[in-house]
């Protein structure tokens, strides 16, 4: 539990010491008051009345002031106020209507001192006034407030509030004449001491009755007032017109108010009922509790701050029957439970974001961002420690978009629009594709488009004698199928995701994990045995900047159905003069697994762009010509879905699954199958791509998926003859126990394409529907509906 | 790498708690200490407010989207114990349910995957987690798991809705047999995954300990082409563990440290593709993560080298792979 620390204030050299405890009463408390010592407190109650001593570890019982063999009613305490002034000096307020002194210095036990019985009512609240030794102020449920001076026998004025009764009366610490009181009718009236006749001001401050008030010690005009309406508002009693400064909403009635010293913005609460707890509110901070008190059981009657000028004991007296001493700093703190910050990551890979808007504030002195969009993720603010609690907190919301690559989802979206997926050949469907992918800057994608439809399709006629191309000469080829790729570029488009994962084990396990600045994939596979026809040549670029590596591969494809072709060497041109170059193939070729005799590296095509920042790929149009049978690849190609999948692109695994069809279906499990297409499908429709959503559930392969079509699909269909709606199944009413289905027209039952009209629900056989409708628009079976067919 | 495209005006009169997007991306809720939950179109980078709520009695802690299969529905929890859900009907948002089980604030809400029908999970500082489920008509069934967490609940996440099999293997007409389940995180530094057993009773299945303080969030990973569970976890440690199941049948899971961070971390968040967690920590930050080939947290979100400050938060050796 998070704890503010405090230090306890000094008090004039002595400091008040102590702990949060709490000892049992013999009875329910009503109210509790505090010697100005800070060493004792009384507490009253109907059945209670006792003086308890606050020592260093636990209350220790001084004096019950309860005696007599047989109670009096006029024991029975609504309230309690010890002087401030005279440590002798108590005054209760009876629920029988009698406001009593009590005078702890009398010799003999029963300390009561004098027994005023004027009001006719229960005696709310008693108040001493705080400079003046003998002024005594009470206010009762008759509404009446009166004042007694405790030198006379009687009371010296009587204040007829003019409305019902009399919840609290407070002495102004600023006017040495004012006093407020509050009613149970909303209203807080102020009133000169010396004229009983009027009231000075009065307004109305709460909705409902208002249960109580406080002077704040330091601003003087300040008063709060509590009410049963849940709040507590701090009004400016100095202006003209009394102004609401601050209202605090708390979570049931406020029974009691009192100002925390030294801190000229809180104040404590407690309920009348539901809510036990008692809270230091910041009046800044009108929402959340500073501090909560959670001790007692029962409904809390009674708080006092032991010393005025010490803001860190409370005391309070509760229905529960126990007395309790509070230490600030083992208060709750909801606000430091309170989460500061909100943050959502949202579908478009937009991030929303809240933060405590002081901490805001320090930075936007700052801005450090201005102008620059690609850094203004971080965005530090500093919190003052000092100060945990100033002022009225707020938070600044803000909404960041990524940029494309990073976690933007506009790629998906267009992708998902433009993609082509079915209705043209596999090769145009994949060039397009390809195309798309381009142009929205995924060349890892457009790559792997390029790829499948090298390998599922062939590519026609392709001159034999460009067999190998050079890459830093591949514009000069003028090939169809020449793809080259700017790594610079790529490796920004693609983030941190470069990378093929290819099924462990396999060949290259080094050489993909590249420098995330740069990595490449190739489809070449190492995994056919023996026999080579043809090589097909990938070259694997990978662009780090320092070692200006190249990666040549050349796996020799197996094709058993044509063992006799074998080219000859010398087909190939060696390439292999061309710099850096040398550690690439050996490296692979002893990395790899397959059992494949490496290939001479005479076979070995070539490549090698020397300059760091620009590699190609080139791909042997050779491997058209092989005629490999596309089975060949399709472990590779599954792996291929499910590195996309993994990386969280459903859309390019569900995309290409479409695409080939038959292709690869057999060999994904349909369980992945149809868990990328439910992923998919529910992410189109969070884009609200509806349509393209639709298609993919067309097009998918998967019968779970493709049901999903169906399974939205629902008739309403009404029976024709008495034309409620068909609830069973079947074409019999549950009603009428008729067949539906007959034809208006031949009377027969229809079997087989049935059209009716949605205005009357009478239809019939389509060929006899339309004849009939050729010469009448009206129903056929003669209710006189002009029928609407679509 | 990330830019402000909106600062949205709220006009929350005190502290905000939670921001959340619906479904479409559409709409942000908000909520905030002055009581107050509200809804914002964010459509094309506009700030429009269509609601202000007001219900709670309390600082409103959590909101949360259901999925508009069921209409425009959000869910609030607040200290005041109380749990509103809130309907949007003809265009006019009003509360339909409020759900008062609760004997503490409760801090958490969160519906489960739509395949479930509307299922709210509440978690609550009296340390019980409480499953609300709509039965239709206006009727909520509540299902109450006392002493989930001691001290209290913090977060509450479900597990993406995942069925055992394939979706035609199920009895036909039936609705498949989901598994439920999801993850709490506590004022006991633990997380607890809780699954629905066949009698409809909620049972603890797993018990993940590596935080040492208060647990603030976890999330729950969807499942996008993944054949891992993924859950991500903040705690008041500042420490962010990644989670993965990698056998669903042996059900181990594995925490994985993603960063240790020099303050509270309140939030972790995934993007919709579950490649990338955000992470919003006590000395307001966001940072972003995305895991590397070699199955190591990076930190991707651009690190402004010039401002000296900031670094501290990355090691070193992560920033050189970005």
């Amino acid at each position: 539990m998070e704890k503010m620390s405090r230090v306890t204030t000094a008090l004039g050299g002595s400091a008040l010491t102590g702990h949060t405890m709490h000892c049992h009463l013999d009875a329910p408390a009503n109210a509790i008051s505090v010697c100005r010592d800070a060493a004792q407190v009384v507490v009253a109650g109907r059945s209670i009345f006792k003086i308890y001593a606050i020592e260093e570890e636990q209350f220790v019982e001084k004096l019950n002031l309860r005696v007599g063999r047989k109670p009096s009613l006029n024991l029975s305490c609504a309230d309690v106020v010890w002087h401030q002034m005279d440590e002798n000096l108590l005054a209760t307020a009876a629920t029988n209507g009698v406001v009593v002194t009590w005078n702890l210095g009398r010799p003999s036990r029963n300390k009561q001192d004098q027994l005023f019985t004027e009001h006719k009512r229960t005696v709310n609240k008693v108040c001493f006034h705080p400079s003046e030794a003998h002024v005594l102020l009470s206010g009762s449920q008759d509404g009446f407030m009166k004042c007694f001076d405790l030198r006379k026998k009687d009371s010296v004025s009587t204040f007829s509030g003019q409305s019902e009764s009399v919840r609290d009366v407070q002495f102004s610490i600023r006017d040495y004449f004012t006093f407020a009181s509050t009613f149970e009718n909303g209203n807080v009236q102020l009133w000169d001491i010396r004229r009983p006749d009027r009231c000075e001001r009065m307004f109305t401050a709460h909705n409902g009755p208002v249960f109580c008030c406080d002077w704040h010690p330091d601003d003087r005009g300040w008063l709060a007032t509590g009410g049963r309406d849940k709040m507590v508002k701090v009004w400016d009693m100095t202006t003209h017109r009394a102004k609401e400064m601050h209202c605090v909403q708390t979570i049931a009635s406020v029974a009691r108010v009192k100002w925390r010293p030294e801190c000229r913005h809180h104040l404590a609460t407690c309920s009348m009922m539901v809510d036990h707890n008692i809270y230091v509110w910041d009046v800044r901070r009108p929402f959340v509790p500073a501090a909560m008190f959670e001790e007692h059981r029962d409904v809390t009657t009674g708080i006092a701050w032991r010393h005025p000028h010490d803001p860190s004991f409370l005391l309070s007296g509760s229905k529960d029957s126990t007395l309790c001493q509070h230490l600030f700093r083992d208060a709750s703190q909801p606000v430091e439970r309170a989460n500061p910050e909100g943050l959502c990551y949202g579908l478009f890979g937009d991030l929303a974001f809240a933060a405590k808007e002081s901490l805001v504030a320090t930075d936007s002195g700052r801005k450090p961002y201005a102008g620059d969009r690609r850094h203004p993720i971080f965005f530090k603010r500093k919190l003052d420690p000092a100060e945990p609690f100033t002022g009225l907190a707020s938070s600044a919301l803000s909404v960041f978009e990524m940029e494309p690559g990073s976690g933007s989802m506009s790629w998906f979206v267009d992708t998902a629009e433009r993609y082509a997926l079915a209705g043209r050949p596999l090769a145009e469907l994949c060039d397009h594709n390809a195309k798309v992918a381009r142009e929205l800057g995924r060349n890892q994608v457009a790559q792997t488009w390029t790829m499948l439809r090298m390998i599922y399709c062939s590519p026609g006629v392709v001159p034999t004698t460009n067999l190998n191309h050079s890459v830093g000469k591949g514009s000069s080829c003028g090939l169809p199928l020449m793809n080259s790729f700017n790594l610079k570029d790529m490796s920004q488009g693609l983030g941190s995701e470069t990378r093929l994962d290819r099924s462990k084990g396999d060949t290259r396990s080094d050489t993909v994990l590249l420098d995330s600045s740069a990595t490449l994939i190739t489809n070449e596979d190492n995994e056919e045995t023996e026999g080579s026809d043809v090589p097909a040549d990938y070259l694997l670029g990978d662009v780090e900047g320092e070692e200006e590596e190249l990666y040549l591969l050349d796996p020799e494809h197996a094709h058993t159905e044509e063992p006799e072709y074998v080219l000859p060497q010398e087909a190939f041109p060696l390439r292999h003069e061309i710099v850096d170059t040398p550690p690439g193939p050996e490296h692979l070729q002893d990395k790899a697994e397959s059992p494949h005799v490496s290939g001479s590296e005479a076979d070995a095509a070539s490549l090698a762009p020397v300059d760091a920042s620009f590699s190609l790929i080139s791909v042997s149009h050779a491997l058209y010509d092989s005629r490999l049978p596309p089975d060949f690849f399709s472990a590779l190609v599954c792996d291929m879905l499910r590195f996309y999948a993994e990386q969280g692109d459903v859309q390019m695994a569900v995309s290409v699954l479409i695409v080939l069809g038959e292709r690869v279906r057999k060999d994904i499990d349909e369980q992945t199958q149809e868990h990328w297409y439910t992923s998919y499908i529910d992410l189109l429709q969070r884009f609200c791509l509806w349509n393209v959503s639709n298609q993919v559930v067309k097009l998918s392969t998967s019968r779970a998926i493709s049901c999903l079509n169906q399974a939205s699909t629902t008739l309403h269909v009404n029976c024709s003859h008495c034309k409620r709606p068909m609830s069973s199944r079947g074409w019999v009413c549950d009603r009428c126990h008729r067949c539906a289905s007959m034809c208006a027209v031949c009377h027969h039952v229809v079997k087989g394409l049935f059209v009716w009209c949605q205005g009357c629900s009478h239809g019939g056989h389509l060929q006899h529907i339309m004849k009939w409708l050729e010469g009448s628009s009206h129903c056929p079976a003669g209710c006189g509906h002009l029928c609407e067919y679509s | 790498m990330v830019s402000v495209i909106n600062t949205v005006d709220t006009s929350h009169e005190d502290m905000i708690h939670d921001a959340q997007m619906d479904y479409y991306g559409t709409r942000l809720a908000t909520c905030s200490s002055d009581r107050s939950v509200k809804i914002f179109d964010v459509r094309n980078g506009g700030q429009i407010l269509i609601a202000d709520l007001r219900g709670h009695e309390g600082p409103v802690w959590q909101v949360a989207w259901a999925h508009p299969m069921y209409g425009n529905i959000l869910a609030s929890c607040s200290y005041d114990r109380k749990v509103i859900i809130w309907k949007e009907e003809n265009g006019t948002w009003e509360k339909t349910h409020e759900h008062t089980g609760h004997d503490s604030s409760v801090n958490s809400v969160c519906w489960a995957p739509h395949d479930y029908g509307l299922i709210l999970a509440c978690g609550s500082s009296d340390g019980a987690i409480s499953l609300l489920t709509y039965t239709g008509e206006g009727q909520w069934e509540v299902k109450k798991i006392n002493n989930a967490h001691t001290i209290g609940c913090n977060a509450v996440s479900w597990a993406p809705a995942v069925v055992p099999g394939s979706l035609i293997d199920q009895p036909s007409g039936q609705k498949p047999n989901y598994i439920k389940k999801f993850a709490s995180g506590g004022c006991d530094n633990l997380i607890k995954l809780w699954k629905e057993e066949e009698d409809g009773q909620w049972k603890e299945e797993q018990k993940l300990e590596a935080h040492s303080d208060w647990v603030r969030d976890v999330a729950w990973a969807p499942s996008i082409g993944l054949p891992t569970s993924t859950i991500a976890s903040c705690s008041q440690d500042g420490r962010v563990f990644i989670w993965t199941c990698d056998d669903a049948s042996s059900n181990t899971w594995s925490p994985k440290l993603l960063h240790k961070f020099n303050d509270v971390v309140w939030h972790v968040s995934w993007s919709i593709t579950a490649n990338i967690l955000a992470v919003s920590g006590g000395d307001n930050k966001v940072t972003l993560w995305k895991e590397s080939v070699d199955g190591q947290w990076v930190c991707i979100s651009d690190v402004n080298k010039g401002q000296g400050s900031v670094s501290a938060s990355v090691p070193e050796g992560q920033q050189n792979e970005q």
